[in-house]
């Protein structure tokens, strides 16, 4: 009943090793493009609500070690990048608008101070095109745009190694 | 006499023993001393309910690996006793954590409690990977989060819950962040009868699992368009403790998923009798469990419900978006949605900067609403379309617009599922008195505060009738599925409407012959809202009769119907309804039907109704009016 199961089913299945350092953001793996097609509808009239575990994300408990996670929880290093992975859409809308949950998520994983909020905020959004250069992007070049983009800020640059 | 046996077993099993298990003989002495088998908090731990059918109890969990005993799964005696054995195996070297002390540690840490364990007789286990997986959790608080229907798909009428682990370093902007527990059947089947009939008969594993919350937000309110509504609990820190270590134990361990009661909303609650015993929640769902109605079991619970918290579903904020907007806004949104036309962006900057944004947005939200509902308008354009939009929103800087308004009753306050009424009634002259009984779940004169407008979902609506000189109560009517869907169209979403009827209804097909005709009725066609909130809905209706009495046995028909739902007033809805349906195929005739129905809500559990009816078939004219109470329980 959930779809983005092909991008999904790898994700929970990839045993690829995570390498070292928070750089290797594409090795938890492939992930989708922004505003990728979905598929189909769900049959209306017995659409039972069973709420499979195919769903984006997912994963067991005591399940061990998989990839980026281990028993269903994500590994520190990799909560950054997951999660840029998981809200693509979220966060370019966010980000276009200057305000929304998923941006002040994003913010608070990155470790972003209260005070410097809202030139986080502000400098996302003025730089939206170099973030989201276009919709064929992937969670690996958002982060790394987004990364070169704090970089260049005097307030913000701190934050483009902690990412 | 069990208790008895109990003991004479240890007795006889003490030379069986190896000499440094004389702890664990004393241990299961003093369990048995103190009764622990017989306690709430291990009954619910192990899942044990009574059996339906003969006295004992049975735990619910379909996997040997739950139990320690061989007869664990019907002898919570054996299973405590084989269960403090486990805990003093030798620790397996490759594999610290799979010893039985973590695998069950929330049986581990409730003995421990209630038997004093010495560390220097029986030693604890380190259990890193759930102390890991804990401190990855960093738990504060819990929060059920019950994803609403939502419109077009009554089924979703049922609900789903699941919960959310609030972390000490979160705060309300932070939700997203959290991690969410969730049971669901484990299966890659997406399709149609099978899912359903296999998903009604526990012909699926039922799993935990665990999510980001952020997906699952993602999940309900963008993918499904449901509006999520989150109840932020008050359990302690020791009873959140139990519960994650319970949720640790229950992880690999199957269930069969059952739809109607070994549910998702079930086993959730069975989390929650395991963090508070005392509780009790699962065993007020002996029978069936509707997610909405464990939800109001957990919102009425006393000092259990903190706070709520509502997320509404992207067609939620699409609809409400459109009602702040004039309608030739709407039609530019539309129409930059889908092209980006000189004479669409002439006409867009034409704007005023605050009321361009809001264009560029609501133009945005339609697209991606197609979009996630798998229609791409723009086919492999689409995407590239939604970053133009989004772009060019990037270059304005104008403020967000404000979120819909929370309802002012939520799915939780709203009438409960099962109604029974009692009517009093007169059909062609002659009075009758009714007995109705509808275990679940709404219909669309039901009061509608917290039930989404135009929907309808039922299963075993019994009616049954005794006639002014008649013999005895006999069924009138049996609607074993009924589902409406009256989703409104708007200047942007166009939905269909449907209807879906399988039972039985007493015809008259001849000036004394009443019989109870088996039928399955099926409509479809639109519904429109106008600007006082009535809801117009217009429909192709076909009909399956079925019947001895009937020539050939059947007839098959269509015809037009059509109708009107309005609220008078907040507690007075009207419903005119009427159709005329012409039965080519089998036994030839035609049927019309009109109606007119009422329904004023005296309160939260109690409702009024008055139905005339005025229908013509078979040549025979059929006049009934009741007036009925009904109950909601």
């Amino acid at each position: 009943m959930k779809r983005l199961t092909v991008a999904v089913l790898t994700l929970i299945a990839s045993g690829t090793a995570m390498a070292a350092g928070e750089n290797n953001v594409g090795n938890c793996g492939p992930g989708s493009k922004l505003f990728e097609g979905q598929s189909g509808i769900m049959p209306q009239v017995l659409a039972v609500t069973t709420n499979t575990t195919l769903g984006i994300q997912t994963f067991g408990i005591t399940t061990g070690t998989s990839g980026c996670t281990q028993d269903g929880a994500v590994k520190s290093n990799w909560k950054t990048a997951l999660f840029i992975e998981g809200n693509k859409e979220r966060l370019a809308r966010d980000m276009s608008i200057g305000h929304g949950e998923s941006l002040d998520s994003l913010a608070s994983l990155i470790g972003v101070r209260e005070e410097h909020r809202a030139t986080f905020v502000r400098t996302a959004k003025d730089n939206f095109q170099r973030i989201f250069a276009s919709d064929n992007v992937s969670g690996e070049q958002i982060l790394q745009s987004l990364k070169r983009v704090l970089a260049e800020s005097n307030e913000l640059v701190a934050y483009s190694t902690t990412i | 006499m069990q208790r008895c046996l109990r003991w004479l077993m240890v007795l006889w099993c003490v030379p069986a023993f190896a000499a440094g298990d004389d702890y664990l003989v004393e241990l299961v002495a003093a369990a048995h001393a103190n009764g622990l088998a017989e306690r709430q908090e291990w009954r619910t731990l192990v899942h044990y309910k009574p059996r339906l059918a003969h006295p004992g109890l049975e735990s619910q969990a379909d996997d040997q690996a739950f139990f320690n005993a061989p007869d664990g799964k019907t002898n919570p005696y054996a299973e405590l006793d084989a269960t403090l054995a486990s805990f003093f195996s030798a620790p397996d070297e490759a594999d610290k954590d799979r010893h039985p002390q973590c695998r069950f540690i929330a049986r581990y840490h409730w003995l421990k409690q209630e038997l004093g364990f010495d560390s220097r007789r029986l030693i604890e286990q380190p259990c890193k990977r759930f102390n890991d997986w804990r401190t990855a959790l960093n738990p504060q608080r819990i929060t059920l989060v019950f994803p609403a229907a939502y419109l077009n798909n009554p089924a979703s009428l049922y609900g789903h819950t699941l919960l959310r682990v609030d972390a000490r370093t979160q705060d309300e902007r932070t939700r997203l962040l959290a991690y969410s527990i969730s049971y669901a059947a484990a299966t890659s089947d997406t399709n149609g009868i099978l899912f359903a009939v296999k998903g009604l008969f526990g012909g699926y594993a039922g799993l935990f699992s665990l999510s980001p919350y952020y997906a699952k937000v993602t999940e309900y309110n963008d993918l499904e368009n449901r509006d999520i509504w989150e109840y932020e609990l008050n359990f302690t820190e020791a009873e959140i403790d139990r519960l994650l270590m319970h949720v640790w134990e229950l992880g690999p361990v199957r269930f069969d998923y059952y739809f109607f009661d070994e549910n998702c909303a079930y086993h959730l609650l069975s989390l929650f009798d395991a963090a508070r015993p005392s509780l009790r929640l699962t065993d007020r769902f002996p029978l069936w469990a509707i997610p909405a109605d464990t939800v109001r079991v957990v919102a009425e619970e006393p000092t259990l419900l903190r706070a709520t918290t509502y997320r509404p579903a992207r067609s939620t904020v699409l609809r409400y978006r459109q009602r702040q907007m004039p309608a030739d806004h709407i039609r530019l949104a539309t129409a930059i949605a889908l092209e980006d036309s000189e004479d669409n962006q002439r006409r867009l900057a034409a704007l005023p900067e605050p009321q361009r944004a809001r264009v560029l947005e609501v133009a945005f939200e339609y697209l991606d609403y197609e979009r996630l509902r798998g229609r791409m308008p723009l086919g492999n354009r689409t995407g590239a379309r939604l970053h133009e939009l989004l772009l060019a929103r990037s270059r304005l800087d104008v403020p967000n617009a404000e979120a819909p308004p929370t309802p002012a009753v939520r799915p939780d306050q709203g009438h409960n599922s099962a109604r029974v009424s009692a009517a009093l009634g007169r059909q062609n002259g002659r009075t009758f008195e009714e007995l109705r009984l509808r275990p679940v779940y709404h219909d669309l004169l039901d009061p509608q505060a917290g039930y989404n407008g135009g929907a309808e979902i039922e299963f075993f609506d019994t009616v049954l009738r005794h006639r002014q000189g008649g013999d005895g109560l006999r069924l009138e009517r049996l609607d074993v599925i009924d589902i409406v869907s009256m989703s409104a169209r708007d200047d942007l979403l166009k939905p269909l409407s449907w209807r879906l009827n399988l039972g039985a209804a007493r015809k008259r097909v001849a000036s004394e012959l009443n019989p109870l005709v088996t039928h399955a009725k099926g409509s479809v066609g639109f519904s429109a809202e106008d600007r006082w909130g009535s809801l117009w809905y217009a429909l192709l209706e076909s009909e399956l009769d079925v019947h001895r009495h009937l020539e050939r046995g059947y007839a098959l028909g269509a015809g037009p119907g059509a109708g009107v739902l309005f609220d008078v007033t907040p507690r007075w809805r009207i419903q005119l309804e009427g159709r005329a349906l012409r039965y080519g195929l089998g036994d030839v005739h035609s049927g019309s039907e009109l109606m007119l129905n009422q329904r004023v809500t005296l309160d939260r559990h109690n409702a009024l109704r008055l139905e005339f009816s005025q229908r013509r078939e078979f040549d025979q004219s059929t006049r009934e009016g009741v007036l009925s109470w009904s109950v909601y329980f």
